[in-house]
């Protein structure tokens, strides 16, 4: 299980002043160039740009830790499949049951993961440098209902709590003698004691939390007021327009 | 179908609590080692209870969060959550979840539903081999000579009814298991059956042993070669 929900850590500088919608425009901008051609280059040019950005950011050693833990072997994985598993071009290399390992397949396979791997790290980037909180003030400020933002940020309270619960309960039962690792009839018969009491234990305190929430005028329409300000800047502006400026160009001139 | 009518303040809280149960079951399944995903449970009971809107929200939030808090991947397979809560919602109008054998069937409409959505995503995403264990059914079926999309689809089509009948069938019996005071908060309490809860609890399981027996089954055959 994760050790640690949010990713965010304390920092401050440039980019971490940027607003939260200026980052994910750029995130964005990435990705569509990357997925709008098949070709190995632009994914490994924009990793190393993302890897600049994160020491620039003063986060690279753990956002380079975290590259390593998610990303990574994620693309790897990835990788690996693909190169065994896909059926493209005729001389293999390597062959066994449904397995087969060509030259084309390689290729295909070092795109993907080129791309998966682009997409993993530029958005942990991204949550390594914006807390989740943050990013809701800005949406909720831009129109987003704050039903929604309590939504995401108790999300990312309660998950914890309930992973804790989780291990808890799976120590618990174990003690008691249930077969967590036996065969598969086991640990089936597993489930329902691990699963029930932590759901039925989770949606118990659901009716209370709902009457206090709502004595504190939850579900009122009226505009609230922020305790916090994101800011967002001219430059934020700017860096949104020239960003999504460069991306079309670049769609029309190739 | 109204919008407004799905989302009380009970929905609000539930929904948190809801995307915690889809990822810490997720989880646990993980640890157990079963050959089945079972994380949409939360999803599907939020839909079932307050309605398809709210289930749908739930579903797109849960890829929302695990991509930020967990795996940036999750963020892939957001439609198939929304859809999965938003037609696990509708199911529950046609009265699908008033008995369990018809929870089998809304459990099959919805694993239709996620295998019509995943297998695109899969397509596109990762020209057909993503990094899960899906991959190696899909992998088999190429080796069969089927195209690359046939045999996404084929392999979404066996695997994500057993999974999702399962999902249905947990959620229809941790409903079971909650109290009339509780359901009557949510806006489609009349649709689920308040009068015989709790006797069921030990057919269902029984039910969900069959479903992954089969899953195990269809593993083993797959594992022969012809």
């Amino acid at each position: 299980m994760v050790d640690r929900l949010s990713f965010y850590l304390k920092r401050s500088n440039w980019f971490y002043s940027l607003n939260p919608i200026t980052k994910l425009t750029f995130i964005f901008c990435l990705l569509v160039t990357i997925y709008s051609s098949r070709n190995i280059y632009p994914p490994i040019y924009f990793s190393i740009l993302v890897i600049i950005l994160s020491f620039l950011a003063q986060i690279g050693k753990e956002f380079l830790k975290s590259v390593m833990k998610i990303a990574l072997p994620t693309a790897g994985i990835l990788f690996l499949m693909q190169s065994f598993m896909m059926q493209l071009g005729n001389s293999s290399i390597f062959e066994f049951f449904i397995f087969k390992l060509t030259i084309e397949n390689i290729s295909y396979a070092g795109i993907s993961a080129a791309r998966i791997f682009l997409m993993l790290i530029s958005f942990l980037l991204f949550i390594l440098s914006t807390h989740p909180s943050e990013l809701m003030t800005d949406l909720t400020r831009r129109g987003l209902p704050g039903q929604l933002a309590y939504v995401v940020v108790s999300t990312l309270q309660i998950l914890p709590q309930m992973q804790a619960k989780a291990a808890a309960i799976i120590s618990a039962q174990r003690s008691r003698g249930l077969d967590t690792e036996g065969s598969l009839a086991k640990r089936v018969g597993a489930l329902a004691p691990l699963v029930g009491p932590l759901v039925f234990g989770s949606l118990v305190e659901v009716e209370e939390r709902a009457i206090a929430i709502e004595a504190r005028a939850f579900m009122s329409t009226l505009k609230k007021t922020s305790l916090k300000e994101v800011a967002d800047t001219r430059l934020d502006k700017t860096l949104r327009i020239a960003l999504i400026a460069i991306t079309v160009g670049a769609f029309l001139w190739r | 179908m109204n919008f407004k009518k799905n989302f009380n303040t009970m929905t609000w809280v539930l929904i948190p609590v809801a995307i915690a149960i889809n990822v810490v079951v997720g989880q646990i399944v993980l640890t157990l080692k079963l050959p089945v995903f079972l994380d949409s449970i939360g999803t599907v009971l939020v839909g079932v209870l307050a309605g398809p809107w709210a289930g749908a929200l739930t579903g797109l939030l849960t890829s929302i969060i695990s991509g930020l808090a967990i795996n940036p991947d999750s963020f892939n397979w957001w439609p198939v959550g929304l859809f999965i809560g938003f037609i696990a919602g509708l199911t529950a109008q046609f009265g699908l979840f008033r008995k369990s054998w018809t929870v089998v069937v809304s459990g099959f409409i919805i694993a239709i539903t996620s295998a019509l959505l995943s297998a695109p995503i899969q397509i596109l995403a990762y020209g057909g081999i993503s990094p899960w264990g899906i991959s190696f059914i899909v992998s088999y079926f190429m080796k069969l000579n089927f195209t690359t999309e046939q045999s996404v689809v084929l392999a979404n089509f066996i695997s994500e009814p057993i999974d999702k009948i399962a999902t249905a069938l947990l959620a229809y019996s941790i409903i079971q298991g909650l109290s009339t005071r509780f359901l009557g908060r949510f806006s489609q309490n009349d649709l689920v059956d308040k009068d015989r809860r709790g006797k069921l609890t030990n057919i269902i399981s029984a039910g969900i042993i069959i479903f992954l027996l089969l899953v195990l089954a269809f593993k083993l055959l797959s594992i022969i070669p012809e």
